[in-house]
This record gives C-alpha cells, structure tokens and sequence, in this order.
C-alpha cells in the first residue's frame, strides 16, 4: 500500500440558509495516497465540491463553516492551522482546480502573469528571470503549442480547453502533493475531455501527486482513478477500488448510476441499448427522510431501511458500503 | 490595431454624432422654443421693429446658414454676444470656467479617491458591522436635501463658528482658497453617499467571480487579491462612471455657485434661464453636448487600456 499523504474523516460541512441550516457534507471519511487517484462521483448536490473545498478551507463564511470532522495533512489538521499557514498550503502543497474554465481565470492579467504569480508566492528563491523560464516550461508541459507567444495572450484569446490547461499548469507549478481537480472537463467538448485527462494522467506518472477527481461522470473514474467513492446527499455511500466497484456495485445507487451512462453495462462491459435512469428525486437536504437517503428511490429497499440509517461498512477487503441490503453478484 | 488609428477611427465617428446633436439643438431652439424678438421686444413692438431685430440676429436668413453657423461655433466655441450684457459668450464661458473648476475638480477628485479606497475597505469587511455602518451613513446622507447642507453649513460653520467664508470669490492662486473650501466640502459630502454605494456594488460584484476563489486556492492573501486581482477587475466600470460625471464639472454645481455667490458657470446658465438669453443658453447646450461626446471618446480609449478583452477593431 503506498504512503497516505491526506487523511479526512469525519468531515461535516453546514451552511446557514434562509431557509435553515443544511448539513451538505455529512461525515465523509476518505484517504489520499501518493501517485494515486480517489474519484469522488455522484450527481449534483450530492457535496462533491463543498468536500474539496472543505480541504482547501475555501467554503465561504458566511453562509458555510466546516462543523466537524478532520482533515489530516503533513501531520496538521487544517481546518485548525492558521490562515497564514493555511495559504502556504494552497497552491503550494494542495492545489485545485475548477470546472469553469472559462471563468476561473483572471481576464484582465496575462497567463504568463498568472502562473508566475503562484511561482512568486511560494518559490521565492527563484529569479525573475528564472519564473518566466518555468512559466513557459509549465505550458509546454500542459501542451500549448507556441508557449512564448502564449504566456503573453489574455484567457480570453484562448479556448476552453486551453484555458483550463494553464490552470493546470497554474496548480502543478508548485509540483503540489496533491491536486484536486473538481469536474475539470465537464465544461468542455468531448475531444477535448480526453485530451485533458489524457494529461493529467500523464502528468500525475511524472509528478507522482495524489489526484482527488472530481466527477458526476463514471466514465472518467473509469479512465482516470485507482479508487472510488460515491457520494449520495452529503455521504459516502460506497466506497472500493475501481475494479471491483465495477464489477461488484454492492449499493442499489451506484448500480444505477452506472446503468444510466451510455457506453457501460455493468454485467457484460459491452454496449448497452436501453438506458435507464434512477427514478424518483434525490430528497431535499432541508428534510432528509429518517432512515436510508435513498429509500425513496431504491429498488432494493426493505422496512428497515425506511426506519434506521445505514452507515458505511466493509463487505470485502477495502470494499465499504451502507446499505442494509447490498447487492450480491 | 494599433491605439491612435483606434484613437482616430473613434473621433472620425464624432463628427456624424456632432452633426446630429447640433441639429436637434437648433431644432429646439428655432422651432420648439419659438420667436425671440417678442421676448426680446416686449408685446407692444412694431412690425417693422420685429423685422429690423430679426434681420439683426440673421434670424431671417435660410435655416441651413443659420444650422451651419450653429455647427461651425461647435468647433470655434466663437457663440455670439449675450442678449442681455452684450458681452462676448465665449469670454464670458472662459472666465466662468475658472472659478467653476477650482471647485468641482478638487471636490470631484476627493470625493472619488475616498469613495473608491473606502469601498475597497467596505468590501474587505463587507458584511460586517463596519460595513452596514458605513453603508448607512451613506443612505442617511443621500436622504437629506443638498439645500439642507448649504444652508446649515453657511449657518454652523461659517455663520457662528467662522471656519469658512459665507460666501464670495476671489480670482487667482492661492486667493481663491478660503472661498472654496465649505463649498468643496459639501460638494464631497452630497456625492459620497452615492459614489461608496455605487463602488461598492462593483467591487462587490467582482469579489464573488470565480476568479477570486482561484486566486485563494493559488495562496494569495485577501489584500493581494482585492487591491490587485478585484480592483483591476472593477477600474472598468469605475473608469466609466468616472469620466461620465466629468462633462459635468465643466458645466459646474449650479446650487453650490449660486448659494455661495461663486461667479461660475453654472451661475451664468442659472442667470441666462433666467433673463432668457438664448444665445447663452445656447451654448452652454453646445458646451455640454461637446463635454460629452469629447469624454464619451476619452471611455472607449480608456477601455482599451485597462480590459484587454476589447480588442481595437
Ligand atoms: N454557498 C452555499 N450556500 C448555501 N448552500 C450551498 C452553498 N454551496 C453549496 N451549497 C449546498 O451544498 C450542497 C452540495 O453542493 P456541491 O456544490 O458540493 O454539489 P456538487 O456535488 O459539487 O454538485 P455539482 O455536480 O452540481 O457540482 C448543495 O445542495 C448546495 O445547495
Ligand atoms: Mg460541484
């Protein structure tokens, strides 16, 4: 087993709405190893961002504060650091990276500027000279053609996919422990979402970070990730290797998560026909049933599930999952 | 393209927009606002008395000499005499200038460096008790009439404690100075309140764009983030409403002057409404029509400086 190098547990996000406090994430335990990827998949709203950004401490407050739980890293835990250490941390040993390229960079700075930014800030012994060598080594590295020339252009004269390859280069400039990246190419085309992961795969062999994915999209666990979890209103509600969660999907959710993309069948790994979807609706988080989040949805549920909740628990090996009644092969 | 073919392009399309203006104000003037001979000769003048004053004023020339002659002092600022002190209009604006400006310029330039730097700070705290104490100082403010503070700041601080001059001007440096400061003050005191707001909500604006939270997650301080980051974001539209309220101090603070007896500008279009001396009030219409397309210009070359997202074609 390689080194783990981020330990969450417990972790409790709340924010304070005008309608009441909600509870997004809800005790989400996971780990992060060296040159490994932890995909985090679930539909929207299930607190996939508000976990990573948790990590980053980068919930606004108000309306959300982290409310429990610990986020172990080199030993400290950081919600408890303090804020000045905290930004020696960002950018520089945990960075990330967002879905929206198209809006995450500064418009009115240049890329170049925007990557020698993060290298001024934590690299300091370098020189000036020697920041603008590694800003242009940091873009032939993400593959932009004409790095020289790039480095001068403004986000806006690039494409999507070229914008959210130097927020790439801006995250591993530091080379960070570890990158989270939250749904990276959801907002791109599908030639470009492989391109990008493609990258980012590559780079993760040569760098050797730890990668937290991102996704609502099996497919890119899939391609990308060693381990996965599977968030359903705030929890984990299985959590396995890729293999096997691909193979042996134990909760209803998941099954049905996988049977709703296009290209997979869980059981034959061939091309699908039909494709189904996951009836009925994911609960409000202002009024979450008594018992199992996704009684109302479940095929499988029984009486106990609509009473009691189920928690996270080992089926077999590093296989976890809450459910009263897994799926069997 | 390069910025002084921008730069030339831009003033090439003034001169349609001029044409334009020039014409709707003699179309205002001419036929909107009627005859002046009846105004100018009482209601018991004579035909031939009405005639003769007509030829005098060129009124009965063809209208299109009479538009041109409207355009041409669009460009020579040469307007005529005034109908009621015969003086020269265009030295009557050059001297009604000077006192104009020695009082909206330093008001107008405190106010903006404190609206702006103060709704940085607003925005740094923003949410929090100095904040919303801040932004009601500015509503408190704005709700009461400018008249209120002219008249308690004659009173209060000139009037019973002696800090300012009541009224008056003097022409020339540093002459001028004693004279100026209450008006200055309260000139700053009624364009904050709106100012801060409006910065604010700029600033406010930009603090919650996607580009802020990369900036965090990069490492950078707060500070760094709002005075570098957000505040380069915010010059666009603050350079906009900058230079849009600059025509106005040419044409200066009509209440301010005429209260504090400051012989400005804005006193001698309050004094040509008043006695209806066209010419006059004719070109500080023209005067103004000018400011703003001048400074209309001055934005979009400005644009082009501080958002490198509008590209010079
Ligand atoms: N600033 C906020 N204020 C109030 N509630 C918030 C805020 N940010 C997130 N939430 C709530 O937290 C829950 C989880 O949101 P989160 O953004 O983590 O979802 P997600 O899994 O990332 O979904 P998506 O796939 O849409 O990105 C949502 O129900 C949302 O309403
Ligand atoms: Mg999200």
């Amino acid at each position: 087993m390689s080194q783990k190098i981020l330990e969450v547990k417990d972790l409790v996000v709340e924010f304070n709405t005008d309608r009441g406090k909600i509870t997004a994430v809800n005790g989400v335990t996971f780990d992060v190893h060296k040159g490994r990827s932890i995909g985090i998949v679930g539909e929207s709203g299930s607190g996939k961002s508000v976990s990573a950004l948790a990590i980053m401490r980068l919930i606004p407050n108000p309306p959300g504060r982290i409310a429990g739980g610990t986020i172990k890293f080199n030993g400290e835990n950081l919600p408890d650091i303090q804020m000045d250490e905290m930004r020696r941390v960002r950018g520089n040993k945990i960075a990330m990276i967002f879905q929206e390229p198209m809006t995450s960079l500064n418009p009115v700075f240049t890329v170049g500027n925007q990557i020698e930014e993060v290298l001024e800030l934590h690299q300091t012994e370098l020189s000036p000279k020697e920041r603008k060598e590694k800003t242009i080594d940091m873009l032939r590295l993400v593959g932009i053609p004409s790095p020289e020339q790039r480095v001068k252009e403004y986000p806006h004269q690039l494409s999507g996919g070229m914008r959210q390859r130097v927020m790439i280069a801006i995250a591993l400039s530091c080379e960070p422990d570890i990158l989270i990246a939250d749904e990276p190419t959801t907002a791109l085309d599908v030639t470009i979402q492989a391109q990008i992961l493609e990258l980012m795969n590559k780079l993760q062999r040569e760098l050797g970070m730890g990668i937290i994915m991102i996704t609502h999209d099996l497919g890119v666990v899939a391609e990308t990730c060693d381990e996965v979890a599977v968030m359903y209103c705030g929890q984990i509600v299985e959590r396995a290797d890729v293999d096997t969660l691909f193979k042996y999907p134990k909760h209803p959710y998941t099954k049905g998560l996988m049977e709703s993309i296009p290209a997979f069948d869980s059981t034959s790994g061939k091309k699908k026909e039909k494709l189904t979807t996951i009836e009925g609706m994911v609960p409000s988080l202002f009024d979450l049933p008594a018992g199992c989040n996704f009684y109302n949805r479940c095929v499988s549920a029984s009486d106990r599930c609509r009473e009691s909740e189920p928690k996270l628990s080992p089926v077999e090996g590093s296989h976890e999952v809450s459910c009263f009644n897994p799926l069997s092969l | 393209m390069n910025l002084w073919v921008y730069t030339f392009r831009r003033l090439l399309y003034v001169i349609p927009v001029l044409l334009g203006v020039c014409l709707i104000i003699y179309l205002l003037f001419n036929v909107v606002a009627g005859d002046p001979t009846h105004i100018l000769l009482g209601k018991h003048a004579t035909a031939k008395q009405m005639a003769e004053l007509r030829h005098e004023l060129g009124l009965d020339r063809h209208w299109f000499m009479q538009y041109l002659d409207l355009v041409k002092s669009a460009f020579t600022f040469d307007f005529g005499r005034s109908w009621s002190t015969k003086q020269l209009i265009s030295s009557m604006i050059s001297e009604g200038a000077i006192p104009s400006l020695t009082l909206t310029v330093p008001g107008f330039f405190i106010s903006t460096i404190c609206a702006v730097s103060l709704s940085l700070l607003v925005s740094f705290y923003r949410g929090g008790l100095f904040d919303k104490f801040t932004i009601l100082i500015c509503i408190s403010l704005m709700s009461i009439p400018s008249l209120a503070y002219i008249l308690f700041g004659q009173y209060f601080f000139a009037y019973k404690l002696g800090m300012f001059e009541i009224s008056g001007y003097d022409f020339g440096f540093p002459h001028f100075i004693p004279y100026i400061q209450l008006p200055v003050l309260i000139w700053i005191t009624l364009t904050i309140g709106p100012d801060l707001r409006f910065y604010r909500t700029v600033v406010l604006d930009e603090v919650y764009q996607d580009y802020v939270r990369t900036a965090r997650a990069k490492g950078l301080g707060e500070k760094l983030i709002l005075f570098k980051h957000v505040l380069k974001n915010a010059m666009i539209p603050i350079v906009t409403y900058v230079v849009i309220q600059i025509p106005f101090l040419i044409l200066g603070a009509l209440l301010i002057e005429s209260f504090f007896g400051i012989p400005g500008l804005g006193g001698i279009t309050l004094n040509a409404i008043n006695s209806s001396d066209f010419p006059v009030i004719r070109a500080m219409t023209i005067l103004s029509a000018v400011a703003y397309i001048i400074f209309g210009v001055i934005t979009d070359i400005l644009y082009t400086v501080v958002d490198p997202r509008v590209r010079l074609n």
